[in-house]
């Protein structure tokens, strides 16, 4: 009998001529929580399909409690105790949360049909045994229905339906809000108590740090590094995973009195009120605060795709009042969102026309020449250090981090005066975050104005000069100087919520 | 081996002109292999006749198609008809009258594609069942019209530019359409419309969101792909001189096909 | 505590109500048009034009559900129809009516096992695949039978008209139809069909066979459009290689008044019962308001797709 929950060793796996994973090794003991660590592209998804039997591999073993692996896919490994809960939610919309949490697995009534009133029950029951996390969740809700973070839990509950032994997150938390990651880590922790193993892959460092038992760091492929959480340090893990030193930036702040580029006065709409604000060029503002606060909107508003119904807006001493997008950023503003699949990419199109787009808007005319659109890009394209093989090449060519470097590039190519971004480096690696946000400081010290917002607090508080805490659609505190700190932000944030 | 195979998918997913050239002669080949004579000079210029007309028309499905939303037009044919039927009855075999003709085919056209643009987009009726409808009342309509007799007559002018050589042995309507695919391929890439059509087929908010009018794009598109189905109604009725009902109920199932084998073979 | 939604915002979202609404007008308007309309022999007569749409119509519906669409159901329907007429007379007697109908119940199946097996097998794409299936089904309908003609016992319509264990065979059928469908809407299949139709990728993750899921419902489908086509020579009391025709678009523009959303996943089938009826009484309105022949098919199509806009615009999809 093996202490080992789950060990994988010598794993190969190859896409024609990519190889994906390469002779890597994981071992998962029993009751631990494990954090796996590598930047977007590093093989750590294919490992992990590998070990959930989703995928086949062309070498190497893994072994369950011991025994050798022969999942025939997905349902059979639900069905052999490990469970995965996937980033690309598996949930079905138009189905309730009790029917998408027994999927595959319904219970048997007369006649070959579903016993409606056992897959309540199991529902209710397995609501109310996570605590916190799913407090208030209506197994009759239609998934469709809920917000993402709530969907994000019911695949969480998805995972843990069938009792398995050992649960894949893979980048559970990254819709989450603090409080809500917060009942995520005691759920994770009772788990852990009842000696299921846990995988844990996230971005964010401070959860790994305060969740994980052992690190394992992934690079190109294969294993680098295996550490015990409690003897490393950030930077630790972070040159790992880049392979190399890595200097931590310094964010120097300026006194800044030049006269304002945007400024708001009494802004309001939906559930927006009263918002005030002057934003002088060369600044960083941070928008904080918990989730489904009023930041989005207030993003959108700017850019004219969500209604303002009161109050003004002046950019650069004229009366800013956008119909659209189209008249935002023709008055020099750009807008760029986290959410690459839905408000991003376009899948299928080239680099160059996924990169041309908001230039060609703001400038307008007749003729989009290619040629000339590529040359006016080639400056940006190695300021944003984006790794591609040709600017034809489709979108869906690139990592992750590279996709949305391509699409920031978009914003940044058309010129703006005003920057707005939408949680700009949701789940994309330590890497890729650190050299968009190295541009967008470039950005700053050329005269343009960024209006940041982001779900990871400390990416606020690196890269902003001031942070505006919102809740319920208003600004209730203004940080900045000493007081930019983690713990001021997330009391500012709590303090007022009803 | 399978690196062959991917290379060669890059090429035709980078030249989808290319990969349907190839197509179409590997076609013909084929189809002179099966019946010897096939691929000779007349019959060729005969089949490209009715492949021109049949062009122009699945050019303005592919443009609709191309716009994404599901959007797809099964009103191509009837519309042609309802061209075709204006068209005759307004030139009644006057040369002179062929201009006037031309324009009011197109206008029929746009006007059609209106009707089924104002029911998928402010109705928010599917494509697919909105423009089959359309043809079931536009067939009606003809039916009405025509009382199921043949009527209206093409002029020699129009009869001549489609079914006699016009330039180097080939029929004029052949030039027409080199002419537009070369103007739509064109306007595809290197216009800023062209940008915002793939975008907003692509990904309708990340194209909103990057400053394209989306609702604006989708209207040209349409507007468009009803010029060239009036066009190819007007081309129908100099081919074939006169219309009766049903006469192009065979271009509707063609031009999806020929827009789904262009689009197939440029994605793979 | 999430709050329960309002009433009427629990009707809205109800994919069936706008087609009880629907229908209760369509009754009243051809009630009003039609001064025996609740005589049970008129209704009866009316059920029996109605069921084969509302039958092929629920297959169609299945299919949608799963994400997917059939335009070769009408062609279906004509080849079971000219199969079964041709070996009934072929064989002869009851013995062949019943070869028949097994055969054209078998070569429905198979259609839609084909039709599957191009979709989810080789991953064809639907609308033109079936397109393509169904000019193929066609053309072995008038392989089978070039014309219109053949003709079954005079005992196969009686049984259709008449009255079995007391009750009228049309209701039965009906009644066997709904109650179907019932069952098979609480089953795991149904949820599992729901899974792939909205949200394929996830039902794939969740370790559903979703290949086998989607070709079941085509092979449903044809299996629907055969029994259908047993169902018209027992109206029509002969074999047409060309009536599956029109049944195609009925299809589909039933579903969709049914409130089945064309994007897969939501809707009820039994929705597509009820869409199958509107356009029944569409149809028997424009006959019984005396509109002139040539002008029929105009007022239909206009009428349909008001119909269509007022149930897409009133009913949302979730997610």
């Amino acid at each position: 009998m093996t202490n080992l929950a789950l060990s994988a060793s010598g794993i190969t796996k190859r896409f024609g001529a990519l190889v994906a994973v390469e002779d890597c090794a994981f071992d998962l003991a029993r009751g631990e929580v494990h954090a796996l660590l590598g930047s977007n592209g590093c093989g750590k998804s294919t490992l992990c399909k590998v070990m959930a039997g989703t995928l086949a591999a062309d070498a190497g073993t893994v072994l369950l409690d011991g025994h050798p692996t022969t999942f025939r896919g997905p349902l059979d490994a639900r069905r052999g105790g490990i469970a995965t809960v996937y980033q690309e939610l598996s949930l079905i919309p138009t189905l309730t949360v009790a029917a998408n949490i027994a999927l595959g697995t319904e219970p048997a009534g007369r006649l070959g049909t579903v016993d409606r009133a056992a897959l309540r029950t199991r529902a209710e029951a397995l609501i109310g045994s996570v605590g916190a996390l799913a407090a208030g969740l209506d197994p009759d809700a239609l998934v469709g229905d809920l917000p993402i973070d709530r969907q994000q839990i019911v695949e969480i509950l998805k995972a843990l339906a069938m009792a398995p032994r050992v649960i894949l997150f893979d980048e559970s938390t990254s819709s989450l809000d603090r409080a809500q990651v917060d009942a995520f880590f005691a759920l994770v922790r009772r788990l852990q108590s009842e000696t299921v193993s846990i995988i844990f892959i996230s971005h964010r460092m401070q959860e790994i740090f305060a969740i994980a038992d052992r690190v394992t760091v992934m690079r190109n492929g294969t294993r680098v590094g295996k550490r015990v959480t409690a003897e490393t340090t950030r930077d630790d893990l972070v040159s790992l995973m880049v392979g190399g030193r890595h200097e931590r930036g310094t964010r120097v702040r300026r006194d800044n009195d030049a006269a304002a580029v945007l400024q708001l006065q009494a802004l309001g709409g939906g559930r927006l009120s009263g918002i005030t604000v002057a934003l002088r060029p060369g600044e960083v503002l941070g928008l904080g605060g918990l989730h489904g606060q009023g930041r989005s909107e207030f993003l959108l508003s700017l850019f004219g795709a969500f209604p303002v119904t009161s109050g003004q807006m002046m950019l650069a001493g004229q009366p800013h009042a956008p119909r659209g997008p189209n008249d935002a950023i023709r008055a020099g503003l750009a807008y760029v969102s986290g959410d690459r699949g839905r408000a991003g990419a376009l899948h299928g199109r080239p680099i160059l026309e996924n990169m041309a787009l908001a230039t060609l808007s703001r400038r307008g005319g007749f003729l989009a020449r290619r040629g000339a659109l590529a040359e006016g890009l080639t400056g940006l394209i190695d300021r944003l250090k984006l790794k591609f093989g040709k600017l034809s090449h489709p979108i869906g060519t690139l990592s992750g981090g590279n996709q949305q470097k391509a699409i920031l590039g978009r914003a940044l190519a058309a010129g703006p005066r005003v920057l707005l971004l939408d949680d700009p480096t949701k789940g994309i690696d330590v890497r890729a975050k650190e050299d968009l946000y190295a541009l967008i400081r470039e950005l700053g010290a050329q005269g343009a104005a960024v209006i940041l917002y982001s779900s990871e607090d400390h990416e606020l508080l690196e890269n902003a000069d001031r942070v505006l805490v919102f809740n319920g659609g208003q600004v209730v505190e203004e940080l900045s100087g000493d007081r930019l700190t983690e713990f001021d932000l997330y009391s500012a944030a709590l303090r007022s919520a009803a | 081996m399978t690196d062959v195979m991917s290379r060669t998918r890059v090429l035709l997913a980078e030249n989808p002109v290319l990969a349907i050239v190839i197509g179409t002669l590997l076609m013909l080949a084929a189809d002179e292999a099966i019946a010897p004579g096939f691929a000779s000079a007349r019959q060729i210029s005969g089949q490209l006749t009715v492949a021109a007309i049949l062009g122009i028309v699945a050019a303005g499905q592919g443009l609709v198609i191309l716009s994404g939303r599901e959007g797809i037009d099964l009103s191509v044919a009837s519309v042609m008809s309802l061209a075709a039927l204006t068209v005759g009855n307004v030139m009644g075999g006057d040369n002179a009258l062929t201009l006037p003709a031309l324009g009011v085919s197109l206008a029929v056209g746009v006007s059609a594609r209106m009707f089924n643009g104002l029911g998928v987009a402010v109705l928010r009726i599917p494509p697919l069942v909105m423009t089959l409808r359309t043809a079931g009342v536009i067939t009606g309509l003809l039916v009405v019209l025509t009382q199921g007799q043949t009527s209206g007559a093409a002029s020699p002018l129009l009869q001549g530019f489609i079914g006699q050589p016009f330039l180097l042995g080939l029929p004029g309507i052949l030039w027409v359409w080199v002419v537009l695919i070369a103007g739509i391929h064109l306007m595809l890439t290197s216009t800023r419309f062209g940008f915002n059509l793939y975008a907003v087929g692509s990904n309708d908010l990340a194209a909103e969101l990057s400053g394209v009018r989306v609702r604006w794009t989708r209207i040209v598109t349409y507007g468009l792909s009803g010029l060239f189905s009036g066009f190819g109604g007007f081309c129908l009725l100099g081919y074939t001189g006169t219309v009766s009902v049903g006469a192009s109920e065979q271009y509707i199932l063609p031009s999806v096909i020929a827009v789904v084998i262009g689009r197939a073979w440029s994605w793979w | 505590m999430i709050a329960r939604p309002g009433l009427m915002t629990r009707l809205r979202r109800n994919p069936i109500s706008l087609a009880v609404a629907l229908l209760v007008v369509l009754i009243v308007v051809n009630a009003l048009l039609q001064r025996n309309f609740f005589k049970p022999g008129i209704m009866l007569s009316n059920l029996t034009t109605f069921l084969p749409l509302m039958m092929i119509a629920v297959g169609q519906a299945f299919v949608v559900k799963g994400g997917s669409i059939d335009l070769s159901l009408g062609a279906i329907v004509s080849l079971v129809n000219v199969v079964v007429v041709v070996i009934a007379e072929r064989v002869g007697g009851t013995g062949g009516v019943f070869m028949g109908m097994a055969a054209g119940v078998a070569a429905g199946l198979a259609c839609g096992l084909v039709n599957g097996i191009l979709i989810a097998g080789v991953r064809l794409q639907a609308i033109m695949t079936t397109f393509a299936t169904s000019i193929v089904i066609g053309g072995l309908a008038l392989r089978v039978l070039p014309q219109a003609g053949g003709a079954l016992p005079a005992a196969y319509y009686i049984t259709y008209g008449g009255w079995v264990v007391g009750l009228p065979f049309v209701l039965i059928v009906l009644g066997v139809l709904v109650g179907a469908i019932g069952w098979v809407g609480r089953s795991a299949f149904h949820t599992h069909l729901t899974a792939v139709g909205a949200n394929r990728q996830g039902a794939y993750q969740t370790g559903l066979p979703v290949a086998r899921i989607r070709i079941m419902s085509h092979v449903i489908a044809g299996g629907m459009a055969a029994v259908a086509a047993l169902w018209i020579p027992g109206v029509t009391g002969a074999g047409d290689p060309l009536m599956g025709q029109a049944f195609t678009l009925g299809s589909v523009s039933a579903v969709v008044l049914g409130g089945i959303a064309l994007s897969g996943g939501w809707g009820y089938v039994l929705g597509a019962v009820l869409g199958g009826a509107i356009l029944g009484f569409i149809n028997n309105i424009i006959f019984f308001a005396n509109i002139p022949y040539q002008f029929q098919s105009i007022v239909q199509g206009v009428i349909i797709l008001l119909a269509l806009a007022a149930g897409i615009f009133v009913s949302r999809k979730p997610g």
